[in-house]
């Protein structure tokens, strides 16, 4: 057992805080929103610094490390907002990397850590049910609708969830043809997301559900870890803010019922993260664990809109003002728990098969 | 990052829940229960069964008798012993002997550790006065000096398991003169000392706790523990342990498991139910932050520290939960999860769900409230001002 990160681990996490903060002013963020844009320099650095392929094989140009890693990486894109398709490029090439043929691996996974290929998945459709899946494949073409696709219009490619004769798989698809036409739709997170119909569209088979599955519990476990990111920071400006806002000569950080507000979100905060962690922690060990994931995925869903209204309470009037930064981790924040399965979905999973003998101690 | 035991720990703990599974008698359990944390014939020869293993100072550093193992050994121990439910000395073992070992002088650690981990010695903690309980710097039993002893007057409130002690971890202002932290020290006095009288203060939840009166109580100078006016520090760091045991996952997660097994043998009606599924969901996902939160602890101890704000936080974590496990559990058996153990076969799972959800305020409040907690994780925590 080890809580604590590693040597390399913490280096990284220091490394990233420090490039993203000289590099990435949260007006800049708000200009990317505004455009409606994602982050592509930011990306290129993403890769060039190798930043993207750390769970990778080095026979890939990776650098043989584990998801715990990416954790540590997403967690410091998500506490400055970042808008760059990082989850879902890097779990897309995962998911190559463990269930697609050598060949298909060794010829996309190097240009997707150099950045010339940015897969995507697209799983749900207009129904938003996992699993639930009527796009099909006929003869090497991909036919049917996807929704909810996370930076799908500015994808080189997408990972798409189809049936081929009834059975489900994963599809690589070039997004780039006129047989994919992508509409943008606008949420709450104001990060880049589509519509997708793809009209005959030629396709690559990558793997069958197994893929489908792994690509799942990656997403969820990786998406609990932007949570938290996300109420870190939202947690971190809140403690900042209560030590210098004075009210009644005092800080009102001084005051009892805002300390017990912020002591309740950092257990929040706590508790999800190293639930999170464990999911990424039980990946490497090469456990996939699906109630595990989903009971990480349903901590950090839940304690996202608790963490961030108390820092809104704690904030008065000037958190929601769009010149204070809080407003990117409310929002965000919400939009990733529901991503990659809600609190109520993953709640349902557990209670599902609740009478799975859990193992405490 | 790796949340993976490793197997030293899964071999120990496998052995660990053989021998209880050997122990763990209905004869036992209804002993503990009737004397309420005390001793019986059954108890003892459990506490010898264990002291024979070494289990109880294997933690403990060589010089003051133990083999200086890891602390996630007793972390383990204490888990395991908490989820089947087994008498362990529990305070005195989590929470005084650590303080002996840390403040006491060689000649206390060679008196009383053994007598603790052979489970002779059985501690009650006199912190608490009917006008000093949050406020413990405000506690007036005094202690003045004469000669070779100190003479005692004065009375606590909740002195749990007096009656059945041999010895009172006390709390007395030794300096009345000086600032409120700094005239505190911990006397320990034999429970048979002349001039300590007992009277019970029967509770809700079946048992009893204690006041405890104090009239010319002579003691050798020599029983202080930590020095004269320095127990304040003694207090705390004895809270502090007390509050990882406190915030052990066992007793919790043995309430959710016997939940589940019940409505699964006898009340899959009701287990077919997805509303009542849903909230043993809940339950569930509660129980496992809270253990995360119970595993930083003993992450922290494994490292060789003490964790201050991560017991805090899993003090919280737990003691709340209790509440809430006891609570659904209770809603989820009906009627029938009124019916207290008296009822006999009837009561689901010996009455436990009723019988945690008495006891559960206890918890909260205890072994420093949770406003508390949450002010330390606040200031220690998060650096918030004063
Ligand atoms: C069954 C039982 C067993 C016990 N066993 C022992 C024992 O063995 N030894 C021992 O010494 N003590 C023991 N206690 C005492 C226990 O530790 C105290 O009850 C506890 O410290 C709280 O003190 P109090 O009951 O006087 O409550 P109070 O101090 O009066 O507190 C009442 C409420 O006010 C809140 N409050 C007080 N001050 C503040 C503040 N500054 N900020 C915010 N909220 C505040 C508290 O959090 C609490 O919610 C036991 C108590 C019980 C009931």
């Amino acid at each position: 057992m080890n809580l604590d990160l590693n040597d390399t681990q913490e280096l990284l996490q220091q490394t990233v805080r420090d490039f993203l903060e000289r590099e990435l002013p949260f007006d800049r963020i708000r200009e990317l929103e505004r455009d409606g844009a994602w982050d592509q320099p930011l990306w290129k650095e993403v890769c060039r610094q190798g930043w993207l392929g750390l769970p990778f094989r080095e026979e890939f140009g990776g650098a043989a490390g584990g998801l715990v890693d990416s954790g540590v990486l997403l967690e410091e894109f998500a506490r400055r907002a970042a808008i760059v398709p990082a989850l879902e490029a890097l779990i897309s090439g995962r998911v190559m990397q463990s269930r697609a043929t050598a060949e298909l691996a060794s010829e996309w996974i190097p240009l997707i850590l150099s950045g010339e290929c940015v897969p995507v998945p697209a799983l749900l459709e207009a129904n938003d049910r996992f699993g639930d899946v009527k796009a099909q494949v006929r003869e090497g073409r991909l036919r049917g609708e996807k929704s909810f696709v996370d930076y799908g219009q500015c994808a080189t490619h997408h990972l798409v969830a189809a049936r081929d004769a009834g059975e489900l798989g994963l599809f690589l698809v070039d997004a780039r043809t006129d047989r994919v036409e992508c509409e943008t739709l606008r949420n709450i997170g104001r990060t880049p997301q589509c519509s997708v119909v793809y009209s005959d569209a030629p396709v690559q088979r990558v793997s069958g559900e197994d893929g489908y599955l792994e690509l799942v519990a990656l997403g969820r476990s990786l998406s609990a870890v932007q949570c938290v990111g996300h109420m870190q920071q939202a947690l971190d400006m809140t403690v900042e803010y209560a030590g210098v806002r004075e009210q009644f000569g005092k800080r009102i950080g001084s005051f009892q019922a805002v300390r017990h507000h912020c002591a309740n979100m950092f257990m929040r905060v706590s508790s999800a993260r190293l639930l999170a962690f464990e999911a990424l922690s039980g990946l490497d060990a090469g456990r996939l664990d699906p109630r595990q994931i989903a009971a990480a995925k349903a901590a950090a869903s839940r304690a996202v809109p608790e963490v961030t209204m108390l820092a809104h309470q704690i904030h008065g009037g000037n958190g929601v003002i769009e010149e204070n930064d809080l407003y990117f981790f409310t929002l965000r924040g919400k939009e990733r728990s529901l991503a990659w399965g809600t609190a109520e979905e993953c709640l349902a999973e557990l209670a599902e098969s609740v009478d799975a003998r859990c193992e405490w101690l | 990052m790796d949340f993976e035991w490793a197997p030293e720990y899964t071999d120990f703990r496998d052995e660990l829940r053989g021998f209880i599974q050997q122990w763990r008698t209905p004869e036992l359990i209804a002993e503990y229960a009737a004397t309420h944390g005390g001793q019986g014939p059954r108890i003892r020869e459990f506490h010898e069964a264990i002291a024979e293993r070494g289990w109880m100072r294997m933690c403990w550093a060589k010089e003051v008798g133990g083999e200086g193992r890891n602390m996630l050994y007793q972390f383990i121990f204490v888990e395991e012993m908490e989820y089947w439910g087994m008498p362990y000395g529990n305070l005195t073992f989590t929470s005084i002997a650590p303080s002996i070992a840390t403040f006491g002088t060689e000649q206390q650690k060679r008196h009383y550790l053994p007598g603790i981990y052979r489970g002779e010695f059985v501690f009650a903690i006199g912190y608490s006065e009917p006008n000093a309980g949050t406020d413990l710097a405000a506690l007036r039993t005094r202690a003045e000096r004469d000669g070779d002893e100190w003479v005692i007057n004065g009375q606590k409130i909740w002195t749990s398991l007096a009656d059945v002690s041999t010895h009172i971890w006390l709390a007395v202002r030794t300096d009345p003169d000086a600032p409120r932290h700094a005239g505190i020290s911990i006397i320990v006095v034999p429970t048979d000392t002349p001039g300590v009288t007992i009277r019970p203060l029967y509770t809700m939840y079946g048992g009893h706790t204690n006041e405890t009166f104090y009239d010319d109580v002579r003691v050798p100078v020599e029983n202080v523990v930590g020095g004269v006016n320095a127990g304040w520090g003694v207090i705390m760091h004895a809270l502090n342990h007390e509050r990882v045991g406190l915030a052990a996952t066992g007793g919790l997660a043995r309430i959710y498991d016997q939940l589940l097994e019940y409505l699964r043998e006898e009340r899959p009606d009701r287990l077919a139910d997805p509303v009542v599924r849903g909230r043993l969901a809940e339950l569930e996902l509660d129980l496992r932050e809270h253990r995360m939160l119970a595993l930083q602890n003993a992450w922290i101890i494994s490292k060789g520290g003490t964790p201050i704000v991560e017991a805090s936080m899993a003090k919280v974590s737990g003691t709340e939960l209790r509440t809430r496990i006891a609570n659904v559990a209770m809603d989820l058996l009906g009627r029938s999860g009124a019916l207290s153990a008296e009822s006999g076969d009837r009561a689901p799972f010996e009455g436990r769900a009723e019988f945690n959800f008495r006891l559960s305020p206890i918890f909260r409040f205890g072994g420093g409230t949770n406003e508390i907690q949450r002010d330390i994780i606040g200031f220690a925590g998060l650096g918030l001002p004063r």
